[in-house]
């Protein structure tokens, strides 16, 4: 079973042949696509030896509302520099200014190539710390005392990060709630996604007790309650919610919850069109194997040979 | 000349000499018209004769008296009381009843009957076409999407095991007979014009 | 091979065996026509009793027989939802072949999810018993390719999952 890669591997690629010690400086002008309309743009604008990497998200500008702009700085300091001309976001690189030590230019390349990774994770974080707030705040509590507003937890953080789908990040006092709405062109695909995430529920129940929850409908959950542009009773969108409880939240795991939870979306539709794809092969087979008997059934011409009187053989025509 | 497109009509369905008008009653021998009360008696009569313990009786006299000019309902009521009968023979009595049903007088027009009805019992219950289709497509409609073929539409689930307790003693009569009677039984039934 | 199938499986090859006695016709509608009498029906005279073989409510088979042609329709078992997508793909998959299958029809008769048409054109190239032979398995491997689809093609999301435990 594939596992997708958080690192844009193009990007990662393309790095580490530049910063091998041997490398010598060429001009690069590439646009890279990533999942959920991410766009890339690594570009060499002045010099060979600075390349420039550019990113573009269709929801900069949430993300920046939920502190997007802090995790960067703090992940890429001294690289940012001004965006570049129809990009959100862009970093630096001077090949000459690199890194001394092997293990610290890796780190380098491996942080730039998580950029979308990290833009991405700023409501995460964000969510994420104000659910160890709510709970500082709740200890010594009992449910009935606590004052109006924690109970309820805090705002709901929108991502409308495609056109028709977006992530809802909620933090309680107890569990940070992270809900998908995700559309279905197609009834078959519909079909085979609650099938797939029946398969996540059932599999919580038999083996991996300690994942997350996860629930799937077809209408808006009850946190979502007044959130605009959202909607419902129309079979082709789902609500898919996971629920992480504080042994997801612990410091150490964080970062990598963050990266699964962000995946989510491509590996489910990657699993749905992998289902598709072997489910078609499994056709073309055993359509192959009926083809076979049906020839079977077609008796095969004999080859007769006949002799005539003077003792010559011949073939019979047709 | 109204909104009839004349390139429509089917002309051969006006002509009174060509197949497709073709009289079937000349085919159909001429049988006797039962009324729907006479074939209720019949069935009533066969009963009596199951109760007595005589299944083998009663499937002889229920085949010999097939009423071939009942109407439906009729039709149906005999319908009922043959598949009683079969359902009350066991399984190792199936083969010995045959066999010297067979041998008996008139005994391979029995069995040709019988056929009859064994074909007759398992198309019970199968909805007939695209009208029962409808039914269960407005009940729950799951086509996926929309190819333009629609056959195969939307079905009721759950409903798959109903009747297969019944089918599978009208099947396992049916393995019997052919090897008593053979496949020449089964053309018979295809050929007859007779339906029971 | 399950109790009920065996049975099942007999009873429609001896009714196909019985239907399979085709000869050619010529229209008599058209001079100079040969159509499958089954599909025209234009003369009630060469069409003859068709006869359906069920095993229970959602598995059955339906026999039309003519004079120079009969048709055969199968209904497959449909448990659910997947299945049900699953036999849709299937047969759609076939019929789009119906080229290379000779004997399959581009469209199921209503009611159920495939049918076959075979002429008396087929009886005289091909082997009748082995024609026969084909239907019947195909209504075996059928199901069993169903099932193993259905099977096999949802069994491994839990990865995911898992790794957002372990993260």
């Amino acid at each position: 079973m594939l596992l997708l890669d958080y690192q844009n591997v193009l990007i990662e690629s393309l790095l580490r042949d530049r910063f091998a010690p041997d490398a010598s400086p060429t001009s690069i002008d590439q646009v890279v696509s990533d999942f959920d309309n991410v766009t890339f743009h690594i570009s060499t604008p002045n010099t060979k030896t600075q390349i420039l990497v550019s990113i573009s998200v269709k929801c900069y500008p949430e993300l920046l509302k939920y502190g997007a702009q802090e995790i960067l700085e703090r992940e890429y300091g001294q690289y940012i520099v001004e965006p570049e001309q129809a990009y959100n976001f862009s970093v630096q690189v001077d090949l000459e200014k690199l890194p001394e030590s092997q293990e610290e230019r890796d780190d380098l390349v491996k942080r730039i190539s998580l950029l979308k990774r990290n833009a991405m994770a700023a409501p995460f974080e964000q969510a994420f710390q104000e659910y160890a707030q709510l709970a500082e705040q709740m200890r010594g509590l009992t449910l009935e005392s606590a004052p109006q507003g924690l109970k309820e937890g805090g705002e709901v953080r929108a991502i409308h990060y495609r056109d028709e789908e977006a992530i809802y990040i909620k933090a309680s006092h107890d569990r940070v709630t992270v809900i998908f709405s995700t559309v279905f062109r197609e009834e078959t695909d519909r079909v085979f996604g609650k099938i797939f995430l029946q398969e996540f529920v059932d599999a919580r129940r038999r083996a991996i007790q300690n994942a997350p929850q996860v629930m799937f409908r077809n209408d808006p959950p009850l946190e979502l309650q007044g959130q605009p542009g959202l909607q419902s009773g129309k079979g082709d969108i789902g609500y898919i919610t996971f629920v992480l409880f504080p042994r997801h939240l612990t410091p150490q795991r964080q970062p990598d919850v963050i990266s699964h939870i962000q995946t989510f979306r491509d590996y489910f539709h990657y699993h749905i069109k992998a289902s598709k794809a072997y489910i078609h092969s499994r056709m073309r087979r055993r359509t192959a194997d009926f083809l076979q008997v049906l020839r079977r059934a077609r008796p095969e011409a004999e080859e007769k040979e006949r002799k005539t009187a003077s003792g010559r053989t011949f073939r019979v025509q047709g | 000349m109204a909104a009839i497109n004349w390139r429509t009509i089917n002309i051969d369905a006006l002509d009174p000499e060509s197949a497709t008008n073709f009289d079937l009653s000349t085919l159909t021998p001429a049988v006797q018209p039962v009324s729907t009360a006479d074939v209720q008696t019949l069935s009533g009569q066969i009963r009596q004769l199951l109760r007595g313990g005589d299944s083998e009786g009663a499937l002889k006299g229920a085949l010999e008296n097939a009423p071939y000019g009942a109407d439906e309902a009729g039709k149906a009521i005999h319908l009922a009381t043959v598949t009683e009968i079969l359902q009350n023979i066991r399984q190792a009595e199936m083969t010995p009843i045959l066999q010297r049903m067979y041998k008996s007088d008139g005994g391979s027009e029995m069995c040709d009957t019988l056929m009859k009805y064994l074909y007759k019992g398992m198309a019970q219950g199968a909805p007939t076409g695209s009208e029962s289709r409808t039914n269960a497509a407005s009940g729950r409609n799951i086509t996926p999407q929309a190819t333009g073929f629609t056959q195969a539409g939307g079905r009721n689930f759950g409903g798959a095991e109903g009747g297969s307790q019944a089918m599978s003693v009208l099947l396992s009569w049916h393995e019997k007979l052919v090897e008593l009677a053979g496949a020449g039984s089964i053309v018979r039934v295809m050929s007859d014009r007779r339906t029971v | 091979m399950s109790q009920s199938l065996r049975p099942y499986l007999s009873c429609v090859r001896s009714t196909l065996t019985a239907a399979l006695s085709l000869s050619n016709f010529a229209s008599q509608a058209s001079e100079r026509h040969n159509v499958p009498e089954i599909e025209a029906a234009s003369s009630p005279e060469v069409l003859l009793n068709p006869l359906i073989v069920s095993r229970n409510q959602e598995e059955r088979v339906l026999v039309e027989p003519s004079i120079n042609s009969v048709r055969v329709s199968i209904r497959i078992k449909q448990a659910d939802e997947i299945e049900h997508i699953l036999v849709h793909k299937f047969t759609r998959f076939l019929t789009q072949r119906a080229e290379a299958f000779f004997i399959l029809r581009r469209k199921a008769t209503p009611g159920y999810d495939i049918s076959f048409l075979i002429t008396n054109y087929h009886t005289e190239e091909m082997l009748k018993h082995k024609l026969v032979d084909f239907i019947i398995q195909f209504m075996e491997e059928v199901d069993k390719e169903i099932s193993e689809m259905k099977l096999f093609a949802f069994f491994a999301p839990t990865t995911h999952q898992n790794d957002i435990e372990k993260g």
